[in-house]
């Protein structure tokens, strides 16, 4: 028999709240986090906003925020994330044993001094564009931070939540673009069934709204230009006016347990973590196999290893980028592998309001599927006023609906071709 | 009962060259690699040394369509990237698996939806020429300025700039070219990346998701941002007059990490249908086990309590005792406190064995190849070791003597028995040890 995951706390940094509930409830209410970007100057860029955090501090969250005065967005919300998520499952003071606690996130990178890495180049480049080092350098070596640099390596969130709370278990931190969250919550899952630790504090954390990640978006034309005057009708999944998704960021993270461990603490269990698929695509760097060969394997991985049919699925939490090709394909794997069904079952993206959290994503629409189980409520897709006619299954356009919600399956599809799909259930004794 | 994991294929691409043999040959003959820098205009660093990969060819005893497919590519693949894919070739070529032919899959014996990889990678930085123009481009009333670049620069921006640098794309021409349609994950985690990708692999073969595996590790810090950001950080050595001898692992001499660069992967199966097949097999994962520091993110556990916690993991996972082992190769990058923080470590965990299980590294010879350090080590050992000799920690001349290990210095030292351990850490980060018999 094996050992069984549930979820026994979460904690989030959304553009739509600085927590679980208040995330929640703007989400049911449609409300959108787009708006144009406050983070840097932007007003010149193909794309002028954004899905933002806002007013958020993260001294309200921590002991010691001077810590965290060099780190980058991404580590300031997995730190208030982490803390809530602990919090939440009654471990914030302690009371475990910390060789059994390990953690494994999805995070992106720190933000990097971009003004300064152009100024330190071109004081290397010659004529022929070509660059010196020593130019680069010589004034590099005035204007870089020692550790302002090593924020941005995309392990600074995971070593910040183990040296905070003294975690000594299996630490992970992996970057598979879009799928990542999903992808570490799966792996995570895997840890605890295999034995290498009770618990895991597991998520994603990012933000890319940053010259040079807008600048690569909008560069590959992944990402909606507009309307700017009115941003929060951007996002449109699944809509034929669709233009490509909108950068969010943010971080949401949550405590995974073995279930006899969560049984010992006596402590609230959220809900049952039961499948967790993950394949490639193999095929294109961005493109999604037109087939869906890799999200339809994936889907059926989690399907298969959480031992339901596809007619137990009550809800799907869509990948739902408000590409054309993402929109086309999930729609179409979701047909290929629930076949009638796919009618039946409700899928919505909640990236319309909050946008696209990258590396983050995953574990922010998983943790709607919690919510959508605990409330029987689904959310919507916002902005869904035009169908794509290729398009033709329940979106749960506009409007949050009443639903018998009991199992959901969450899909996330990553730029590289990474597809990954986590199964919860209601907890059931 | 585990399924039972084999190592069926090597691949290395690193300062000592390409292929895990010459590798091995340089550290069984104490030839180091590390040189003065040539890749860039390293004169106004402080560490102006760096153990370099040669020139190699992603595309190498690749298919015609595989080599088209490379040939196309490159221009979005950064030197990191590159690296990792001629290490997989390399990796995949070695398992002796049939190649199809143009009109078949490219390994036609396998169920290709069962085939994963597990890369170890980094946050590239960008290169800095692809960023002089659109900069140059971006000036308003004298200075770059934000504005400028979004009206006037960004246009002059590669349109698939993001795609070269993304730490996923290791993984994912590697699995394009050999079609590799079952897991895939990229691990960013500095230098433990090779051998938590291994634990990885190990663990999805295990739950029968996958039944070949490729785990790797690559990354190029010769560059002048990565260069920049090591010295800014204290951790590189100065010792620029002596190159063979500036990097001294495990040595009271030390003087600090020596950049490197390289990527190395290993083919994992399960070891029922490897050696139904009648492939060669390297050597056996017994066990793995991962931890961390958590002691903040620029410093190591003093007392090694992460690597002992890794050690110990991995001990029990493979069923074994500290005296089992044959020998220790060790992540040992010749930083003082990240060589002391694992050597304390590796006491902690070995015990009352200690002293008999001889402890070599090879850092001497390549310099830090970051993410692709436990892999190449472990891909290397699996060769020096087999003619019964534990060879010397290249410029280990008078080991550090706490705590006591067995630091082998001087002369090889033969190796008992063949289990080994090999370790990684990041500095202020995971930790990972892994357990493999060698098959002779």
């Amino acid at each position: 028999m094996r050992k069984r995951v549930v979820i026994t706390g979460m904690g989030c940094v959304t553009p739509l709240g600085l927590s679980v509930e208040e995330t929640w409830k703007n989400l049911l209410a449609g409300k959108s986090g787009i708006r144009p970007i406050a983070i840097f100057e932007a007003s010149t860029f193909p794309t002028t906003f954004a899905s933002q955090v806002a007013d958020f501090d993260v001294s309200k969250f921590t002991r010691q925020p001077e810590t965290w005065l060099k780190a980058g967005r991404n580590v300031r919300f997995a730190m208030a994330a982490g803390r809530m998520a602990m919090e939440d499952a009654g471990l914030a003071g302690g009371g475990y044993d910390p060789d059994e606690f390990g953690i494994y996130i999805g995070s992106g990178e720190g933000i990097l001094d971009f003004i300064s890495l152009c100024e330190c180049t071109l004081n290397g480049a010659g004529p022929d564009g070509k660059v010196n080092a020593s130019g680069f350098v010589e004034l590099g070596i005035t204007r870089y931070d020692p550790i302002t640099e090593l924020e941005q390596e995309p392990n600074m969130p995971a070593n910040h939540l183990a040296a905070e709370y003294g975690l000594r278990g299996p630490v992970f931190s992996n970057l598979t673009a879009c799928a990542a969250s999903t992808q570490a919550i799966g792996e995570a899952v895997d840890l605890i069934r295999t034995g290498r630790a009770d618990l895991m504090l597991s998520g994603g954390t990012h933000s890319m709204i940053h010259p040079l990640g807008v600048t690569g978006f909008n560069l590959l034309t992944a990402i909606s230009t507009g309307p700017k005057d009115e941003p929060w009708r951007a996002s449109r999944p699944f809509d034929a006016e669709r233009g490509g998704f909108v950068l969010g960021e943010g971080s949401t993270l949550m405590v995974l347990e073995e279930l006899e461990h969560a049984k010992r603490r006596g402590v609230k269990i959220w809900a049952e973590l039961i499948g967790f698929g993950t394949t490639a695509d193999a095929y294109r760097m961005t493109d999604i196999h037109p087939e869906g060969r890799g999200p339809v394997a994936a889907m059926r991985m989690a399907l298969e290893d959480a031992g339901v049919r596809p007619q137990d699925v009550h809800y799907i939490s869509a990948h739902g980028t408000g590409t054309t090709e993402n929109d086309r394909v999930e729609t179409l794997s979701v047909k290929k592998l629930f076949g009638e069904w796919a009618y039946k079952v409700p899928i919505s993206s909640v990236k319309s309001t909050l946008g696209h959290l990258i590396a983050a994503a995953g574990a922010t629409e998983l943790m709607t599927c919690v919510l959508a189980i605990r409330d029987q409520i689904l959310p919507p897709t916002m902005n869904l006023d035009h169908p794509d006619p290729e398009c033709d299954l329940d979106y749960v356009p506009n409007r949050a609906r009443r639903a018998k919600v009991e199992v959901c399956l969450s899909n996330s599809f990553g730029f590289g071709g990474q597809n990954d799909a986590l199964v919860v259930r209601r907890y059931v004794p | 009962m585990h399924r039972r994991i084999a190592i069926t294929g090597l691949g290395v691409v690193g300062p000592a060259g390409l292929g895990a043999a010459p590798l091995a040959a340089a550290v069984r003959e104490g030839r180091s690699a590390v040189v003065a820098i040539t890749h860039f205009d390293a004169s106004r660093y402080s560490s102006r040394i760096a153990g370099q990969a040669p020139e190699f060819d992603p595309a190498q005893g690749l298919r015609k369509d595989q080599v088209r497919y490379v040939r196309k590519t490159v221009k979005v693949m950064a030197l990191d990237i590159q690296m990792a894919l001629a290490a997989a070739n390399q990796a995949v070529l070695d398992t002796g698996l049939p190649i199809g032919d143009a009109n078949e899959s490219v390994l036609p014996t396998i169920d290709h939806t069962r085939m994963g990889i597990v890369f170890g990678s980094s946050f590239i930085p960008t290169e800095l020429e692809d960023l002089v123009e659109p900069a140059r481009a971006s000036f308003v009333d004298g200075r770059f300025s934000l504005k400028g670049w979004g009206s006037h620069g960004f246009p002059h921006m590669f349109p698939l700039w993001l795609l070269k640098y993304l730490p996923n794309m290791h993984a994912c021409h590697t699995g394009i070219v050999w079609d590799c349609q079952g897991p895939s994950n990229s691990l960013t985690t500095s230098d433990a990346g090779g051998l938590l990708s291994l634990d990885e692999a190990v663990r999805i073969l295990r739950r029968g998701t996958a039944d070949l595996m490729l785990a790797g590790g690559a990354e190029s810090r010769m560059n002048p941002v990565l260069q920049l950001r090591y010295s800014l950080l204290d951790r590189l050595s100065t010792a620029n007059d002596d190159p063979a001898g500036a990097c001294r692992p495990f040595d009271l001499g030390r003087t600090g990490q020596v950049t490197g660069e390289g990527a190395a992967v290993v083919a994992l199966e399960a070891l029922e249908s490897a050696q139904a097949r009648g492939a060669r097999i390297y050597g056996e994962v017994l066990g793995s086990g991962t931890s961390t520091h958590a002691s903040g993110i620029n410093t190591c556990d003093p007392d090694g309590r992460g690597v002992a916690g890794a050690v110990r993991r991995a001990l029990k996972d493979a069923g074994l005792k500290p005296e089992d082992l044959g020998a220790v190769v060790a992540h040992g990058t010749a930083l003082e406190m990240h060589d002391k923080s694992e050597s304390r470590g590796l006491a902690t965990a070995l015990g009352a064995a200690a002293p008999a299980i001889p402890v070599t590294g090879i850092k001497g010879v390549t310099g830090n190849m970051g993410p692709a350090s436990g892999l190449a080590e472990l891909a290397a050992a699996l060769l020096f070791l087999k003619d019964g000799q534990v060879p010397p920690i290249l410029n280990c001349t008078r080991p550090d003597p706490e705590p006591r290990l067995a630091f082998v210095s001087g002369g090889p030292r033969p190796l008992a028995k063949d289990i080994f351990l090999v370790t990684t850490n990041a500095i202020g980060g995971q930790t990972a040890a892994v357990i493999v018999k060698l098959y002779r």
